[in-house]
């Protein structure tokens, strides 16, 4: 152990393999300093292992329907976070639900921010009519409410969890190419990258390798912040029968079947915005660590 | 022959219908071997020059020919293998997100060369920088540091030609003098060409074999290490500016040690 440590703290590594490994493990050790940003991964990391482990961590079958127990309140023995209006166990469907969250937060993770970061640097990189087209193109899709232009995507695709994630990815990218195209403006006209391009480097190069680089703190620490309005629109469109359908317990489907008996049986509502608000805050924290660690300058002396 | 070739050359920049020319009818020629330099205060145009040859300005009159080759637009992998860029600023030239060991790799990768490991640590050597260095990032290097490995890298793809746009001025007098030395014996080692830009007469003297001193984008007066040492230049502008910094030039204890 202790050799390892040693190996991955060497200041002077004799591979690159070594010197990746050690930059990690210094990023490692930064974070973990951040305790803000360890209360972040922690959630984060509940969240995964939750959802990986759904079926034998939830005491009930979120599915399963007891009519007798409806609407119990929280702290009923067997029923720990109450039970909803179909007597369906809360606490075993949000364990559920995290599936979902999870499956809806990392497919929107993964495809927006890529499609802003693409479109933001060629229109920033290139500039004259391909920058003009883009944001132009940006500006359109910027312009639409998000909620409105997800419901009319949904609504030609066809409901379902897999078109809410394509509505939502497509009308996710346009502050993210915002903020990639502003970024690529500070550094296109710089001279590492007048000096790459000298060294006859490609356009396709100096995007993917050295602008990118420059934009992704910003755009990551973006995607932070959206995870909570993303899981918000995910059940916008549950709620209006675009997205998840019933009865899978998604959380946001889960509030807006509580809002019918909000001040009766508050609870039905109220704990999966719990959750809601709990996973949302975790990848807040998760992203403000990651933004230190990602900005090798900010490493402390 | 000579290698350079720069004949009527003018750059002009247009922006929201404004014209500024920032060079006009300049021509040089420096030959194989040969260190040429470039001299004259703040716009001047000689930055400009240089720019122009490696395609970050835009040419509006004239040719440049390397090697008898007039040069391409774009400018190229075969360009890019005999001329390479020293820039001003080492703390503006290198990729902040880069290690040194990717800075120095990434023209090998461009090019296809292989061998990548072995030859950065031995550019890193040949720059008088310790292996150690390697995988730092650049914010924890000196900027002297840096402008050895901004050096190091334009030499990757073992150019015959390079341009140095004012290597020393962002470094103070001791580091200054180092790097300075450096270039020099890679000059002789390598059998480099050196264009090299400077408004510091002091500079130019010690590295180069001939001079043109630039005023207002215009050549004024091309002098030989000989006539500049000597004082004997011809127009009022070469001489104010040779007045400016001769007491400098004229003590070798000043100069690099």
């Amino acid at each position: 152990m202790t050799a390892l440590r040693a190996w991955l703290t060497d200041p002077s590594p004799s591979s690159r393999r070594q010197a990746r490994l050690g930059q990690l493990w210094l990023a490692w050790l930064r974070i973990r300093r951040n305790s803000l940003a360890m209360a972040g991964l922690a959630i984060v990391s509940i969240l995964v292992l939750v959802a990986a482990f759904a079926p034998l961590i939830a005491p009930h079958d979120p599915l399963v329907q007891d009519l007798s127990r409806r609407l119990l309140p929280p702290g009923t023995p067997g029923n720990w976070l109450g039970t909803d209006d179909f007597g369906r166990d809360i606490l075993s469907r949000i364990i559920h639900g995290a599936r979902i969250t999870l499956y809806i937060i990392g497919l929107v993770a993964l495809t927006a921010p890529v499609l802003g970061l693409l479109i933001g640097t060629v229109a920033g990189y290139f500039g004259g009519w391909v920058d003009a087209v883009l944001m132009r193109l940006t500006d359109i899709f910027l312009a639409f409410p998000r909620l409105i232009l997800a419901l009319a995507l949904v609504a030609v695709l066809g409901p379902g969890i897999e078109n809410a994630v394509l509505a939502i990815a497509l009308t996710a990218w346009p502050p993210y190419a915002r903020v990639a195209r502003a970024e690529t403006l500070t550094v296109r006209n710089s001279d590492y990258i007048a000096a790459v391009r000298l060294q006859g480097a490609g356009s396709a190069r100096i995007i993917a390798g050295h602008i990118v680089p420059m934009c992704l703190s910003s755009v990551i620490i973006r995607v932070t912040l959206d995870m909570a309005g993303v899981i918000l629109i995910a059940a916008g469109l549950g709620f209006l029968g675009l997205g998840v359908q019933p009865p899978l317990p998604e959380w946001g489907l889960m509030i807006s079947s509580g809002r019918k008996f909000l001040f009766e049986q508050w609870w039905v509502a109220t704990m999966p915005g719990l959750a809601i608000f709990i996973v949302s805050l975790g990848f807040n924290l998760l992203g403000d660590g990651l933004r230190d660690v990602l900005d090798p300058r900010s490493a402390p002396k | 022959m000579s290698l350079i070739e720069i004949d009527n050359l003018s750059v002009t920049f247009r922006a929201k219908g404004r014209e500024v020319r920032a060079v006009e009818a300049v021509s040089l020629t420096v030959a194989a071997r040969e260190s040429y330099g470039l001299v004259g205060e703040s716009g001047s145009g000689k930055s400009t020059i240089l720019r122009a040859i490696c395609g970050l300005a835009p040419i509006s009159g004239g040719s440049i020919r390397i090697g008898g080759v007039p040069v391409a637009t774009p400018r190229g992998r075969a360009f890019a293998a005999r001329v390479q860029m020293v820039f001003q600023d080492p703390y503006a030239s290198l990729h902040p997100r880069h290690t040194i060991d990717r800075t120095l790799s990434e023209p090998l990768a461009i090019h296809g060369l292989s061998g990548s490991d072995a030859r950065v640590v031995k550019a890193l050597e040949d720059v008088g920088l310790p292996a150690a260095f390697r995988f730092r990032f650049p914010h924890q290097l000196s900027g002297g540091q840096r402008q050895r490995v901004a050096i190091a890298r334009a030499l990757m793809l073992e150019p015959e030609i390079l341009l140095l746009d004012e290597p020393t001025s962002a470094l103070d007098a001791s580091v200054q003098a180092e790097v300075l030395n450096l270039l020099d014996r890679l000059r002789d080692e390598r059998g480099l060409t050196f264009l090299m830009v400077s408004h510091d007469l002091a500079v130019i003297d010690h590295m180069t074999d001939r001079v043109l001193v630039m005023q207002n984008g215009r050549a004024v007066e091309e002098l030989t290490r000989a006539a500049l040492a000597g004082a004997r230049m011809t127009t009022d502008y070469a001489r104010s500016l040779f007045d400016a910094s001769a007491d400098r030039m004229l003590d070798p204890a000043k100069e690099a040690p």
